[in-house]
């Protein structure tokens, strides 16, 4: 299968005036399958920018190599197939739909295919209104929705989008994340770097997690994002104050509907449900405990687990 | 070749306010030729529209400076270089955007002086050819400063730009071989306007103009060189 985004052990230096080096990627390899909406996570300073306009040809690797749907990074005429947003986007300023042309037109359309392209994306991001206003009285948020439709007016196979909703209202995020679903279905590609991890929860089908240049956690989502440490198991029918809740590491909520709530490390299930079950109770469910991306970033990102480092999943 | 042309028109939309300055001296130009004593005093005339068309060699080596830098320093280049065209379509769209604002300037240039010193009593015949040679100093000194503004900042760009075109005048000067003069030709080609005489028949060679074509795209060769190696990226502050 050629797939959409490869690096291959890519490692990126910078080199200050005086040769003070700094390394913003350490040997990071990645993978990224067609028609999937992969997340890319890091705190500041991770690397994910760098990872980025490597891909997009915007820089050179220090060393190693990387493949933008099957071509090496760099190669102008496979441009042509992918659409980028960039953090921090800045347009020039004229009409929104004269602008999404002039992108257009950089990208080889044809001008009888561009005024109605032009229209499309527009409506799609929900500027139809705006078409003729002039990009430097817009707001940050249309900014980016603008910029949206410029990386959307090529119809591209491989969408890179760089912080896409960080500028957004709740409203506007809720229709970008449903034209990226969409985007989707139509078997695109997204490649998505964001800090609204939320955001990344909700939409990607895998994640990576970078830190200090260096890969963390790779997988995918529903599988990061399931613990199989901590359950949460539910009962009812135990008496609260007769019932031994010691010397465990459990926490217990006792609800006004009559149903305990306890979420035990995995190796005291057995015990737990055991105690339960002698104490007259009845297990209503077992469910193991879902954490949140937040929870995972802060993790990995914290040091606990940044040994964990390399492309593996 | 579409999206060089589009970046080429892009460039001179961008610069539609300097090249708007620079069209006011052409107008100065006309003002002087139609309403002052100047106007009827040929001489004065002539020296008025020497200065003002040398002028777009200096506007040629500002517009080469400063393009590349204030497209990464907004970083506009980004979305533009995120396109399906490479680094040497895009620098072959600025030097296009460099010579499509200069022509402009010339063509204004060459027929407000057809009109201003043909009015004088000066016969014009040379006048477009004198453009001519304009537009190819321009060409090739916005390409030069193009090239040095790669890997230097728009002020050193212009320093070193005058430099490389002043080093031949200088070598020609100090050695006495007029020779040195068409290595670049920038003052070879200013010089045939300032010298001008408009008296005698045209006898300008065309020489010096096919060179400074010629050096164009050595320069622009190795501006698409040096460029194809930068992190476009880096922040240039």
């Amino acid at each position: 299968m050629k797939l959409a985004l490869e690096f291959d052990h890519v490692t990126k230096e910078y080199r200050s005036l005086f040769g003070r080096r700094f390394r913003a990627l350490d040997s990071f390899s990645l993978q990224v399958y067609p028609t999937e909406i992969f997340g890319f996570l890091g705190p500041n300073g991770a690397g994910k920018t760098t990872a980025i306009h490597l891909a997009m040809g915007f820089m050179r690797p220090t060393s190693g190599n990387g493949r933008l749907l099957g071509e090496p990074f760099g190669h102008a005429i496979t441009r042509r197939r992918v659409g980028f947003l960039p953090e921090n986007l800045a347009l020039y300023p004229r009409p929104a739909e004269e602008l999404v042309r002039f992108y257009g037109a950089i990208n080889g359309m044809r001008t009888s295919e561009l005024k109605q392209r032009a229209g499309e994306v527009l409506e799609m991001v929900g500027l139809e209104d705006h078409a003729r206003r002039n990009v430097s009285r817009f707001s940050r948020g249309m900014l980016q929705r603008v910029g949206l439709a410029q990386a959307l007016v090529n119809d591209p196979e491989l969408l890179i989008l760089d912080e896409p909703t960080s500028a957004l209202d709740p409203v506007a995020r809720v229709g970008v994340r449903e034209l990226l679903l969409k985007a989707r279905t139509q078997g695109k590609t997204i490649f998505l770097s964001s800090h609204l991890l939320s955001e990344i929860e909700l939409l990607c089908d895998r994640v990576a997690v970078l830190h200090r240049g260096r890969l963390v956690r790779l997988g995918r989502t529903d599988e990061l994002l399931e613990s199989y440490e901590r359950t949460e198991i539910a009962a009812r029918g135990i008496n609260p104050n007769g019932f031994d809740k010691a010397p465990d590491r459990s926490s217990w909520n006792f609800g006004q509907d009559g149903i305990a709530r306890i979420v035990v490390p995995r190796e005291q299930q057995r015990d737990t449900i055991n105690r339960i079950w002698d104490a007259g109770g009845e297990v209503i469910s077992v469910v193991p405990l879902r954490r949140s991306l937040e929870e995972i970033f802060l993790e990995v990102t914290s040091g606990a687990d940044s040994t964990r480092a390399g492309g593996v999943e | 070749m579409k999206p060089v042309l589009v970046i080429a028109i892009n460039f001179v939309r961008e610069q539609r306010w300097p090249i708007l300055v620079m069209l006011l001296w052409v107008l100065l130009l006309a003002f002087l030729g139609l309403t002052t004593e100047a106007g009827r005093q040929g001489e004065d005339l002539l020296f008025v529209f020497k200065q003002v068309a040398v002028y777009v060699v200096a506007f040629g080596v500002f517009f080469g400076s400063s393009a590349i830098f204030n497209d990464r320093r907004s970083r506009r280049i980004l979305s533009v270089l995120s396109k399906a065209i490479g680094r040497k379509e895009y620098l072959t769209g600025l030097v296009l955007g460099i010579t499509l604002a200069s022509a402009i300037y010339c063509f204004a240039l060459g027929v407000t002086g057809s009109w201003t010193l043909g009015e004088a009593g000066f016969p014009v015949r040379q006048v477009w050819f004198l453009m001519l040679c304009l537009l190819a100093a321009c060409m090739l000194a916005g390409t030069v400063a193009l090239m040095f503004s790669t890997f230097l900042n728009p002020f050193f760009a212009a320093g070193a730009t005058a430099a490389t075109m002043g080093l031949p005048f200088l070598l020609s000067h100090t050695s006495g071989n007029a020779q040195w003069r068409l290595v670049i030709p920038v003052n070879a080609l200013a010089a045939a306007v300032l010298k001008s005489s408009f008296d005698a028949p045209a006898t300008g060679s065309w020489l010096p103009i096919f060179l400074a074509l010629g050096e164009t795209c050595v320069f622009w060769f190795l501006a698409a060189r040096i460029f194809s190696y930068m992190d476009i990226a880096v922040s240039v502050e």
